[in-house]
Parts: C-alpha cells; structure tokens; sequence
C-alpha cells in the first residue's frame, strides 16, 4: 500500500496546477535566494575572488598570521570544553531531574534556573562575572581580598559559557532519559545487576546518541558566541568571531573579516553535517507516548540522591546568585565602590536608551508576525506539499540558522552595501536577519505538528464536502496555530537578545539594546548595562509568559501540544 | 434519503513498490453495491480491500476502470464532490473543534442556514445517543463516544453511500460487538447503501447483507455469510470464513445418485452431490468441524480415528481426532450429555453428507 514515488509524480502536478501554490513557492523561493544564498554567496566571492580571479592569497594571507592562528586552535578548543563541561553538566541535571524522584516543587526550580540563561541576552553571565570576579569583584576582591585576580582569559569564558549554554544539553538530554522505560531498567535489575552496573551498561548506552547530540549543540554554540569572548576573553585569548568583529570594526578590512569568518565556516560546518547525518540516526530511544506499566524508579541509590540534587541546586543558585548581582548592580550608584540606592542607571536607560529600546521593539514587533507567517508556510509546504526542489527548500532554510551569527552579519553587510540591493542602516536589513535566521523554529515545529495530524483528518474534511481552501482554513490552520505562536515567540525572544550578527548590521539610525549594552560595558558604564540587562530579561519573560498562555488556550481545545518553545 | 447503488466496472491501481517495482494494490475489480444494502468488503490485509474503498470515496484515483454512485458516473471526482460519508479506522476527528463542531463541519461547508445546523446535529447526536456531548472536544471521550461521533459526523450531511474503513478495530472486544450491532442498526433504519472494510470474518458475518472476499487484489468470492460458509469456492476462501478441515480424496465412482470418495483409506459416499466430477480424479474436501460427528471406537461405521487433545467450553467441546496422516477438527456440542471422550480414546468418525463440501478445479 506504500505509494510513495506514484503519488509523488501526480502530487507535483497537481501542486503545480494551483496557481495560488506555485506563486506561494516562487515568492518563498526568491526570499530564500535573496536572504540566504545571495549574501552567503558574496562572502565566498569576497574570500576566493580577486579581480575576476579565483585565490587562494586571501586565504593564505590571513592564515599566515599567528594571531589569527591561534583564534582558530583557541576557539576549537573553547568549543571542545564547553561541550564537554556543558554535556556533563547537563546530563547531571537531566538525570537529577528525571531519575532522582524528585518532587514538583524541585524539578520547577531546577527548570526555572535552567531557563533565564536561554532568555538572557547572551553577555548576561559575562556582566555578572565581571561583577563577582573582576578587579573589584565582589567574591574575589572584597570576599576573599585577592589582588590581581585576572578575570581575563579562557578560564572565565569557559565557566560563563557553560554556564549560559549547559541548559541546551539539559533541554536535549532530559526527554532522552524520561523516553528510556524504566522497564528495562527493571528488567536489567531483575537479572541480577547492581545499580552501577544497569547505569552503565543500559541507562547511559541508550543515552549517547543524545550525548553526542548535546556536545555538537554546544560545541556550535561556543564557536558562534561572540559576546562572551568579547567580554571576557581578553587580547591573551583571542577567538575568530571576536577576531572577525575586530577586522572589521577596528580596522574597516571587510574582506579580512570575511576571510576570518569564512576559516570560522569550516568546523561550523562539520560540527552541521555530524549531527543532521550522524548522530541524528543513531538514536535508539523513540517517545512513543506508549508508556510501559508504571513502576517506581530504582536506577539512583538513595544516598546518591542528596549529592545530585545538591550538586545542581548549587548550579541554580550561582545561575540565580548572578541574576539577583545583575539586578543589586543595576540599582546601586556603582557596584564594588559605592552601593548607595539610586534611579540613576534606569533614568539612563529611558532617556538616552530609548531610541535603542523603541528601534529594538519595533525590529522585533516586526519581525515576529513575518517570521511567525514564514515559518508556518514554508512548513505547511515542506511538509504537506510535493513539488521538485521541496528538500532543497527545507535544508536551505535551515542555513542562516546553523551558521554562526557572525559569518551571516558578515555576509549581510557584504551582500547588502552595494547596489543592486542596498539595505545597510536600514531597518529592514536587521529584520530580515532575524526572520531568516530564527524562523527554522517555527518551521520545524509546524513540521513537527502536521507530521502528527494524521492524514485522514485532511481527507475526512474532504469527505464531508469541504475543498483544498476551506480544508486548509478550518482544519489545517488552526492544527499549526501553536506552531505559530512557536515561531514568531522565537523570533521576537532573539531580537531581543541576539547580537553576534546584528552587530555588524545596527547603524546611527536604528540600534539595538544588546549593542548598547555591549557600547556600555566597553565605556565601562556597568550600572547601565545591567539595568539594560534587566529591562531585556523582564520584556522577554512577560511575552514568553503571554505565548504560554496562548499556547495553553490552543492546547485546551485539542490541539496537538508544543513542548518548548525554546527547544531549538 | 434516497438510497443509491454503487457500481464499481473493472477497477485497478497500481502502486510503485519499491523492491518490486509496480505492483497492483488492486487488479480488475468489479462489484455491485445494492441501494440500501451492507456490503463487506473482507480481507487479510494488504488485499487490496482499503484501496478500493478509498476509491469509491475519491481519495484515490483508479487507473483504470469505472465506479458509478447511483447512475452518475463519478470516476476522476474528488472526495468532496461525491456525497459520501466516511468513517475512518482512527475516527478523524477534528482535535480542535468540538462534539457539536465536528459533526456540524460538513453542513457548514455546505452552507446550512444555523438553525438547520442545530437541529440536525442535535437530531443525530441523539440518534448515536450522544445527547448533552455537545461542548466537549474528542480528547474527552472515550473510543466508543469518538466511533459515535465519527458516525454522527457521517451520517448528518446524508450521504448517498456510507463508507466504512474497519471502524471497529480500535475497540475492545465487548464494545466490538455492541457497536457493530448499533452500525447495522442505524445503516438498515436509515437505509443507506453502505461499504464496509473489515479483516474479521466474524465482524463480516454479523453486520454485512452480503460479503466480498478479496485476496491479492482480486475478489475471491461474493455472496451471504451462509453461501461463503457453506460453499466456499476455494481453499483461500474456506480457510478464511470459519474454521476448516481440508482433506484429499480419490473419486471412485460417480452418478446422479451421488458421489463415492475414498478418503484416508475409507469408503465416503456423498449424496446429492451433483459436482461435475471424473471417476479417478483427486479432489478437496472442506468439512467443518461441527460437520464431523464422533462415536466410540469399535462402533461398526465410520472412519477410526483417535483423540489427540480436548477443550472443553460448556456448551461444546473442541477436540483434535489423528485420522491416518491427518489431525482434524472436530467440534461436538451439548458435550455433557453426549459424553466427552478422553485423549487418547478410539474414536470412530462419521461424515455425514451435508458437513461436506467438494472444492472444484483447486486441486491440490
């Protein structure tokens, strides 16, 4: 009964009869060339062409400077560690939350702690390390009375960026060990192994595809955060995006900072191709939603309990112990020398900072709906539609989502400051950035939901009378609203907090709040910042709270449920 | 409603397979549905018998052959232009739309005034006895209340055919039961022309005003659950409806009067039957197990035979008799006062003429 390649030959033809679908197509496809392709196309030009000929001499060039060297083997090597502390970290955490028995009460707060870095804007951690750790940080200088504590260099950044991107390997991890039946669990139990022994050799095997899908997540964070470095790295530890930002700030070589962002491309890649061909095929467990026989949990001994829970508790407070620094900071004249009460750096905040916070605002009231409409398109079509070119479409649109920020920034400043098309300064630059970029969310959560709307609910709808129109509007379309709700959430959350690409993009006529942080934390306004920081952490918790709200009502009536609307 | 017959003229669909290349999920098929009749369409799966109903529905399209609703031919008309009522195996409700919204959906398509909407969903709600479901959605009912509104939604736009793709299968085996006998029910008080798709002969039989047997694509057999149990017209369709023992003969000799079998080394005569049969020719024998009467052994007729295993169920008792090379079936009821034999026991067998059904042209 399988009709695959059939139906596939006379579902193109039929697709490419509706007018109405082929110009839905061609548009998606023009924005998809436009945004994606072209500016990526003329980084590749920038880097390999000169003067009409093909080169290596860019290349070369750049890769012949030891400093730059050395940002490519240090940026390997940050990316490798905060994979490997962040995974730990966050299996600790899966495991503790799912294995541990743990009541309702405690699970909230390790998942509320886990949350406020993926909402934060991405310097967040870094500020407050400063804060703590600095030349009058609070724990090294005034605690502990430590001189010269440098706060500079891979050990910070390291501990910050994991700290930021560990509830990724959380987020990833812990619906892996929820999916694993504590049946087989019991069943090892039952023949005879010890606890260790079932961890070991049932528990964690089943776990590594999830491992190894969480290290590569993180591993592509680090290498594409450019905040945290920026921040904390220091000139002894240089990194390629900060590199790239430098080339092109500093010394106005564009085509230097393309080059640098192109040598940051290559392992961005292979990290890309491992886990959508590798690890993506190897899981073994598959939520079924089938659970087996309900049965306590007797994979952790109940000494191990307290010390798990301790361990990550003690994670949630230094995470909650920033925050609360962040905020202290932002209501005292300045934190470590004088911690008198005052308006003042909210004062700042609404009168030099407002054209940052009503440019930031509109760019991501804009870009939501776009991106929120986008994504659910371009899913409905990748999804339910055949027509040639249909996984070409799906994995292009992923492209400027898995790069790093910095080489899509870079390529957007490339692509768009000549004719034919120049957008730079404009706002629109900014906000077609953010919907190409954070879109694939809500393009892969319509995805997800129609792949679970079974096909006959479509046919029963035809059956009762209704066309491909009404059939769409009335049973289609509100299936996928929690998609929708999904995506432009996602949207509207990074264009808020995002910066590593946006950065090259912000001009005198709009600006962002994150690049004013950054403009603060660089003139050393700290009080600013943080404030800043508070304000970009509030906004994105009330609207994160009204998309949940929304999400629940769609839910109530039936619909199929998104899980997070952050896992991705 | 009107009831209208269907006519499906010679219909295939071929499938791209991708090991086997082109394979036909339905070849040459050809039925006749009367108005207001039940006609089942049975199968092991993978026979075929989905597709040709998704084909009378619209859902796919044949490549070749006809199908008539009524006197329209409405070969190459999509779902929504045929006016029919579907039920679906996972009911297909509409997670996001209410009990009343649901079974509504097709009279809004079809642009009802409100008021017509309300009360004809109201009508049918209660006709399923599903009065006062009205505001709650499908993830609050049980499996037996979606078959009901999956039904309900059927049946309120008044289809001309009512289609059913194995609704019941879902369900548990007591509910089955009761809601098969609800689904007649309502198809011969409503009158409507109905198809159904099952793989459970038991199912078929119950419900059905006649049975198509499909294997392989094909239809097999047609005819009333008695005609399929009684006279089987090959091992397949013997073996399917009911169980079935199937042994080898050797015609010795045959004449208006009857038919003479030697069977595992025993004489058989087969009275009244007029199969068109030549004396020397080995031939298949379909007894059921009821079919087979038992008599201790050392009687003076029948065939000696000894029990290998017995069940015993209160009103019946199934044994299994080694007869020669062969074990049968054999089912004897009202065991308490005929007397049940022991394993191990000599028994003799009797066939009597009217358990015994010759298969012609299938021999093995």
């Amino acid at each position: 009964m399988t009709s695959i390649a059939a139906t596939a030959t006379s579902g193109w033809r039929r697709t490419l009869r509706d007018p109405g679908l082929s110009a839905t197509i061609l548009i998606l496809w023009a924005f998809l060339a436009l945004f994606i392709l072209f500016p990526l196309a003329k980084l590749l030009a920038r880097t390999f062409f000169e003067d009409g000929q093909i080169t290596l001499a860019n290349l070369a060039a750049i890769l012949r400077d030891a400093n730059h060297r050395q940002a490519f083997w240090n940026s390997l090597l940050l990316a490798a560690l905060v994979g490997i502390s962040g995974t730990v970290l966050g299996f600790l955490y899966a495991f503790t939350a799912v294995r541990a028995n743990l009541s309702r009460a405690w699970t909230t707060i390790l998942d509320a702690a886990s949350l406020l870095p993926l909402i934060s804007p991405p310097f967040t951690t870094a500020i407050a390390m400063i804060f703590s750790f600095g030349p009058r940080g609070l724990i090294t200088y005034r605690l502990l009375g430590i001189k010269g504590f440098t706060v500079y260099g891979l050990h910070t950044t390291l501990f910050s960026e994991t700290l930021t991107y560990f509830p990724i390997a959380y987020l990833t991890l812990k619906p892996i060990l929820a999916a694993i039946d504590p049946n087989v669990e019991d069943m090892a139990f039952s023949l005879g192994s010890s606890r260790w022994r079932v961890f070991r050799t049932v528990t964690l095997p089943l776990a590594v595809p999830g491992l190894a899908n969480a290290f590569l997540l993180l591993f592509a964070a680090s290498l594409a955060d450019f905040a945290t470095p920026l921040i904390l790295a220091g000139n002894s530890f240089p990194v390629l995006p900060t590199q790239a930002y430098l080339q092109i700030t500093g010394l106005f070589d564009l085509k230097g900072g393309a080059v640098l962002s192109f040598v940051l491309l290559v392992p961005a890649l292979v990290v890309y191709l491992l886990q959508r061909y590798w690890v993506s095929r190897r899981y073994y467990v598959t939520i079924t939603g089938k659970a087996g026989a309900q049965t306590a949990i007797k994979s952790l001994a109940p000494w191990a309990r307290a010390p798990l829970l301790g361990l990550c508790l003690l994670v949630a407070g230094v995470t909650l112990y920033f925050y609360a620094l962040l905020f202290y900071a932002s209501i005292v004249v300045a934190l470590g020398a004088n911690h008198a009460w005052t308006w003042h750096h909210y004062q700042v905040v609404f009168t030099e900072g407002l054209k940052a916070i009503h440019d930031t605002l509109i760019i991501a009231g804009a870009g939501m709906p776009l991106g929120g409409l986008y994504g659910i398109l371009l899913g409905y079509l990748v999804a339910k539609k055949a027509f040639p070119g249909r996984q070409t479409m799906e994995i292009i649109s992923m492209v400027n989502y898995s790069l790093p920020g910095t080489i899509v920034g870079i390529a957007y400043l490339i692509a768009f400051n000549d004719p034919p098309l120049v957008l730079t300064g404009t706002a629109l630059i900014i906000v077609a950035c953010y919907v190409f970029r954070y879109s694939p969310t809500g393009i892969r959560a319509t995805v997800a939901l129609l792949q679970q709307i079974d096909p006959s609910i479509e046919e029963a709808s035809q059956g009762l009378g209704a066309g491909s129109g009404t059939t769409f509007r009335r049973i289609t379309l509100p299936l996928v609203l929690p998609a929708f709700f999904a995506g432009l959430g996602v949207v509207f959350i990074r264009s808020m907090t995002a910066i590593s690409a946006t950065i090259f993009l912000v001009s005198i006529n709009w600006t962002l709040i994150t690049v004013r942080i950054l403009e603060n934390m660089t003139e050393l306004s700290l009080g600013p910042a943080a404030a800043f920081s508070v304000l970009v952490v509030l906004i994105v918790f009330v609207v994160i709270v009204a998309i949940s709200g929304l999400l629940r009502r769609f839910r109530a009536a039936g619909a199929v449920e998104v899980t997070s609307i952050l896992g991705g | 409603m009107s009831a209208a017959g269907i006519r499906v003229d010679g219909v295939s669909k071929r499938f791209a397979h991708r090991v086997k290349g082109e394979v036909y999920a339905v070849r040459d098929v050809s039925l006749t549905v009367q108005p207001a009749e039940l006609l089942t369409l049975l199968g092991p799966s993978g026979c075929g018998k989905t597709t040709t109903l998704r084909m009378i529905a619209g859902f796919e399209q044949p490549d070749a052959g006809r199908i008539f609703i009524g006197e329209q031919d409405v070969t190459g008309f999509m779902a929504n232009q045929r006016n029919i009522g579907f039920v679906f195996q996972n009911y297909a409700l509409f997670p996001h739309l209410s009990v009343f919204e649901n079974v509504a959906y097709g009279l809004r398509v079809k642009r009802q005034p409100e008021a017509e909407v309300a009360r004809a969903v109201g009508e049918v709600l209660a006709l399923v006895g599903l009065q006062g479901y009205d505001r709650q959605f499908p993830n609050q009912l049980s499996g037996g209340e979606q078959q009901r509104v999956a039904l309900a939604r059927a049946i309120v736009i008044r289809p001309r055919v009512l289609l059913f793709d194995e609704p019941l299968s879902n369900l548990d085996a007591k509910l089955r039961v009761h809601m098969r006998d609800e689904l007649r029910d309502l198809q011969k008080r409503l009158s409507i022309t109905a198809v159904y798709v099952t793989h459970d002969q038991e199912e078929a039989m119950a419900i059905s005003d006649r049975i198509a047997v499909m294997h392989q694509g094909a239809i097999v057999q047609e005819g009333t659950a008695e005609d399929l149990y009684r006279r089987p017209a090959s091992e397949f369709v013997a073996q399917f409806i009911g169980r079935t023992n199937l042994l080898t003969g050797r015609v010795l000799s045959a004449d208006p009067g009857g038919v003479e079998l030697e069977v595992a080394g025993q004489r058989l005569h087969l009275a009244g039957e007029t199969a068109r049969v030549t004396v020397g020719e080995t031939v298949r024998l379909v007894v059921r197990p009821e079919g087979i009467e038992l008599a201790p052994g050392g009687s003076a007729t029948g065939i000696p035979g000894m029990i290998v295993s017995r069940t015993f169920l209160g009103e019946k008792a199934e044994y299994q008799v080694r007869m020669g090379k062969d074990v049968l079936q054999v089912t004897s009821y009202n065991p308490v006062q005929r007397g049940i034999f022991p394993p191990g026991q000599a028994v003799m067998l009797h066939f009597p003429s009217h358990g015994i059904q010759l298969l012609l042209g299938s021999t093995a």
